[in-house]
């Protein structure tokens, strides 16, 4: 599970995430909502340890990001908007190395890559380079390789951006799956239907804060709109005719 | 196994997948050498067949002795033509013209002219023209004098017969001389001066492509994020990382040696051998240049790699590492030049000293305790690099920095396309790149200006270069710029406690700036004569000569010189943190006072000028940078000037008397006081901008 608490990451003079506080739990996918620049990546980088947070904490199982940095590393399986592959190695070589990285023994990896290989149907092209396999293939491969050591905790950086309705609806059943398995889902998007589809909560994000959080349902009740979309606009004060 | 090991294979297993990488580790030593000795052989060989096959046309003018034209004609390499038609009392300019005409077209390679005559124990004048500038006539040239010679020798063969003298009375003294090198010395030494540089050159080539693709290939690829997210230390990251880099800068350079040595013992290499020598390295000495050659790559390696990972894209990349390349080169290239013994100091400055280590190994005259000097300093180096390398790789703004937005080309409004060639953002305040092309061009101007006006007009001169190459170029960037004056120049008045600060700290400046002078002269030895030309010129007769002298040497520089260096330059690199704009304003002042005569000026100028940056900086005025400027100088001018002071401290190199230093410190100590103890600077960025981009406040 993830736990944040009152997060907050300056850059210079710019709080891209001010005081961010939510809750992910096992068996729950929780969706990060906002438009672009609203700090969504800074918050899952701070999450994920890439970032050091300005303020607040952070914690992952237990585990402190500023403190125990490697230990959250060995439970997050964190997938970035820029999901680039070595293209001088293969697939199955490549989430060999992540497999290692992550401290795996040989007998174990082996079986957990071969599984990871059947589960995003990598098998046909494995042994071609990374370079030379089409955008879909990369995304799957990029997810392979992030979960080839079985994490509790997935963390998601627009996991769809730039995916046909097929890909795309390939990662969604695999974050249901992943969900049905036990474990805390969290990811980040602008786009309404996937948030609709997939998250049982979601957290509105607007300006690096933390502006309403609940169930879809809830979300749009709550303002008394008609839609997610609706709704959203609301939140974030951008619809026409509501004053901020 | 530990991370690193793994990330190490990982990498080595995709470098060696990279064509350009193998390109340079394997097929230029393999394949270059040999091509390039044939090649360069048979070129030789093949120029000197084509020059020799023909037969050099030489004409004479004047009349001709027989046996000199029967010595023409029996070699068999020159061949008489009818001479370039001379009027036969044209002067002798008219004549040369029209033999020049001759060469030029072709028509001779050389032509030889007799004058006067031959009787009596006189020597008969006999000139040669030919043009330096063609293969062909210098080839003309040499066998036309072998022919004059020869004739000479008959000549004199023919009076010494005529006196009974024997042939040994020309020749009193007769000299052999015979180098007792051993041919491999001979080759070792031939080798000395070109490989150090092909090593070094390609050691760093083999890491240059590797260093890019492993740190800023990373981050273009987008792979930077789910590597940094495993359980692994990045100081793990970086040594597999650049233990890679190294080790295909080492193994290129290895496999280039070996490939050199072995084309060598081919005997491919005719020429060599035909000049005595044998190009061969014994094996303890190529096992040391090996050793060497490793902490080289780890400087490289490392080296690249921490500036590869701050740049984005492989094209920054490349963009950032050419400079620093070229760098490299200019001490690389020390063993080529004769004459440059591997001193001390050489052999501690990176990349110079190993390149001479080097060849005094091949010409086996190294001195061990200087090799030990030279690996230390390099392995000191190789760590330095290193751990910039790891720290650069520990910073997440180096590492995720803000995702650039598209600079926009379009001008910046209300600017002319003369103000946005100098101000590209259309700032209010200069950028690095303005005040850094500022600074060039003013250095330009002052290095091809400043010294002509200084010899051409003396001491007018000096004011007119300090006025008109400093003080009004500094002015016209900023008009120009359209920047703005009052915060870019920090013309604001500073308080009088700013001064009084300012004031303390060129008390305490200048006997530590005497004290840098005199220790460095152990190191560098001080051009005397330069120095006494410089004590007349600022020898004081009268109290308006003194007036004079201080207008001229104090008070104009110090408006001058700091209206360019803490004006434009301080002013256009507040983007950098307070601590490294000043460290770098006291570099390029010291630089600016380099000349090749005052290398000695350097490191007390700089001094200065980080003192003098420091002040204004924390006052936010220029005006304490004047002060101080002016003090600093206008005491010079008045021990130097004033002989009853001068004499005080007659003895320029002796070192300032010791009770200067603990009031020196003091005085900074006091100085330095009362400037922290002023309102803390204001960043005259944001404060010219009004603060509009400034975030909004947060809620509570
Ligand atoms: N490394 C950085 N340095 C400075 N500003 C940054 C950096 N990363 C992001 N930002 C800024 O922080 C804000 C939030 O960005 P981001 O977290 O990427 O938003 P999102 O993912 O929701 O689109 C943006 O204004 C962005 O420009
Ligand atoms: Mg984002």
């Amino acid at each position: 599970m993830i736990h944040v608490s009152g997060l907050t990451k300056q850059f210079g003079d710019l709080a891209a995430v001010r005081d961010l506080s939510f809750q992910v739990d096992r068996g729950e996918v929780y969706a990060l909502l906002g438009a672009n620049g609203a700090g969504k990546t800074t918050a899952l980088r701070c999450i994920a340890t890439l970032l050091r947070p300005t303020g607040g904490r952070v914690e992952v199982e237990g585990w402190s990001t500023s403190s125990t940095p490697i230990e959250v590393r060995r439970r997050i399986a964190f997938l970035a908007t820029s999901t680039g592959l070595y293209e001088r190695l293969t697939p199955r070589e490549l989430v060999t190395y992540f497999g290692r990285l992550q401290g795996m023994d040989d007998a174990s990896l082996e079986a957990r890559v071969d599984a990871v290989v059947d589960l995003f149907a990598l098998g046909e092209f494995q042994h071609r380079l990374c370079g030379q396999l089409s955008h879909g293939q990369r995304q799957r491969v990029s997810l392979a390789r992030v979960l080839v050591h079985d994490p509790p905790v997935l963390i998601l950086d627009e996991p769809t951006l730039g995916l046909d309705l097929v890909s795309g609806g390939a990662i969604h059943r695999f974050i249901q799956r992943e969900r049905d398995r036990g474990k805390a889902v969290l990811f980040s998007s602008h786009r309404m239907e996937a948030v609709e589809l997939l998250a049982d909560r979601v957290g509105v994000m607007d300006e690096g804060r933390l502006v309403a959080e609940g169930t879809v349902a809830d979300l749009v009740s709550g303002v008394g709109a008609s839609s997610l979309a609706q709704a959203f606009l609301r939140l974030v004060g951008a619809e026409e005719g509501v004053a901020p | 196994m530990s991370a690193w090991w793994f990330v190490f294979r990982k990498e080595l297993r995709e470098t060696l997948r990279d064509r350009r990488t193998l390109l340079v580790m394997l097929a230029v030593p393999v394949l270059l050498y040999p091509v390039l000795m044939v090649a360069s052989e048979q070129l030789l060989l093949f120029g000197m067949r084509q020059l020799d096959e023909e037969a050099a046309p030489v004409a004479v003018l004047g009349d001709a002795p027989s046996d000199l034209l029967w010595i023409l004609d029996s070699i068999p390499t020159l061949r008489v033509v009818p001479p370039p038609a001379v009027g036969g009392s044209a002067p002798r300019s008219t004549m040369e013209e029209s033999i020049r005409e001759a060469l030029t077209e072709g028509s001779v390679a050389a032509v030889v002219v007799l004058e006067g005559p031959t009787d009596g124990f006189g020597s008969r004048e006999v000139r040669v023209y030919y043009s330096d500038a063609s293969d062909r006539s210098r080839r003309g040239r040499s066998e036309l004098m072998g022919a004059v010679d020869l004739w000479g020798g008959r000549l004199l063969e023919e009076r010494l017969r005529v006196q009974g003298l024997p042939r040994s009375f020309v020749v009193p003294v007769a000299v052999a001389d015979t180098s007792l090198a051993l041919p491999e010395e001979v080759g070792g030494y031939a080798l000395g001066r070109m490989l150090p540089m092909l090593l070094i050159v390609i050691t760093l080539l083999g890491t240059f492509y590797p260093a890019i693709d492993l740190a800023a290939g990373e981050k273009e690829r987008g792979t930077l994020e789910a590597l940094l997210t495993t359980p692994v230390p990045p100081g793990a990251v970086v040594t597999g990382k650049f233990v890679t880099v190294a080790l295909v800068g080492v193994v290129a350079a290895a496999l280039n040696l070996l490939s050199m040595l072995l084309t060598f013992r081919t005997g491919l290499f005719r020429l060599a051998a035909e000049a005595g020598m044998v190009a061969a390295i014994a094996p303890a000495t190529v096992a040391l240049i090996f050793l060497t050659l490793i902490p080289l790559a780890v400087l490289f390696g490392a080296l690249f790699l921490g500036i590869s990972v701050r740049t984005a894209s492989f094209k920054e990349a490349q963009n950032s590492l050419t400079p620093v390349y070229m760098l490299v080169m200019i001490p690389a290239l020390l063993p080529v030049f004769p004459g440059i013994d591997l001193t001390p100091l050489l052999a501690v400055t990176p990349v110079a000293g190993v390149a001479l280590f080097f060849r005094d190994l091949m010409s086996g005259v190294a001195d061990p305790l200087m090799g030990a000097v030279v690996l230390v300093s390099s392995g000191v180096y190789a760590v330095l690099a290193l751990r910039f390398a790891a720290r650069n790789f520990g910073r997440e703004d180096v590492l995720f920095p803000a995702s650039r937005a598209p600079r926009s080309r379009r001008r910046p409004r209300g600017l002319g396309p003369v103000a946005a060639l100098v101000n590209a953002s259309g700032s209010g305040i200069p950028g690095e790149r303005a005040a850094a092309g500022f600074i060039a061009v003013v250095a330009v101007l002052f290095f091809y200006g400043g010294r002509p006006l200084q010899i051409g007009f003396g001491e007018t001169g000096i004011l007119l270069s300090e006025w008109l190459l400093l003080a009004l170029p500094a002015l016209l960037f900023v008009r120009v710029g359209r920047f703005d004056a009052y915060s870019t120049l920090r013309l604001g008045r500073p308080s009088p406690r700013a001064l009084a600060g300012a004031l303390a700290l060129v008390l305490g400046c200048m006997p530590i700036a005497w004290g840098i002078a005199w220790l460095q002269s152990f190191l560098f030895p001080v051009p005397w004569e330069l120095l006494e030309g410089l004590e007349e010129l600022v020898t004081a007769d009268s109290a308006t000569r003194l007036a004079w002298l201080l207008a001229l040497l104090a008070l104009t520089p110090a408006v001058c010189e700091e209206l360019v260096f803490r004006g434009v330059l301080l002013g256009g690199t507040t983007s950098l943190s307070p601590r490294r704009a000043i460290l770098l304003n006291g570099l390029v002042f010291g630089a600016f006072h380099l000349s090749f005569e005052t290398a000695i000026r350097f490191l007390p100028t700089a001094w200065l000028g980080v003192v003098i940056a420091y002040a204004v900086w924390r006052s936010g005025s220029l005006w304490a940078g004047v002060l101080i400027h002016f003090v600093n100088n206008g005491t010079v001018v008045i021990l130097a000037s004033t002989p009853a002071l001068r004499d005080l401290f007659a003895d320029p190199q002796a070192p300032p008397p010791w009770w200067t230093m603990p009031a020196a410190v003091a005085f900074l100590l006091v100085g330095y006081r009362i400037l922290e103890d002023l309102p803390a600077p204001v960043d005259i960025r944001t404060a010219f901008d009004g603060g509009a981009e400034a975030p909004p406040p947060l809620d509570p």
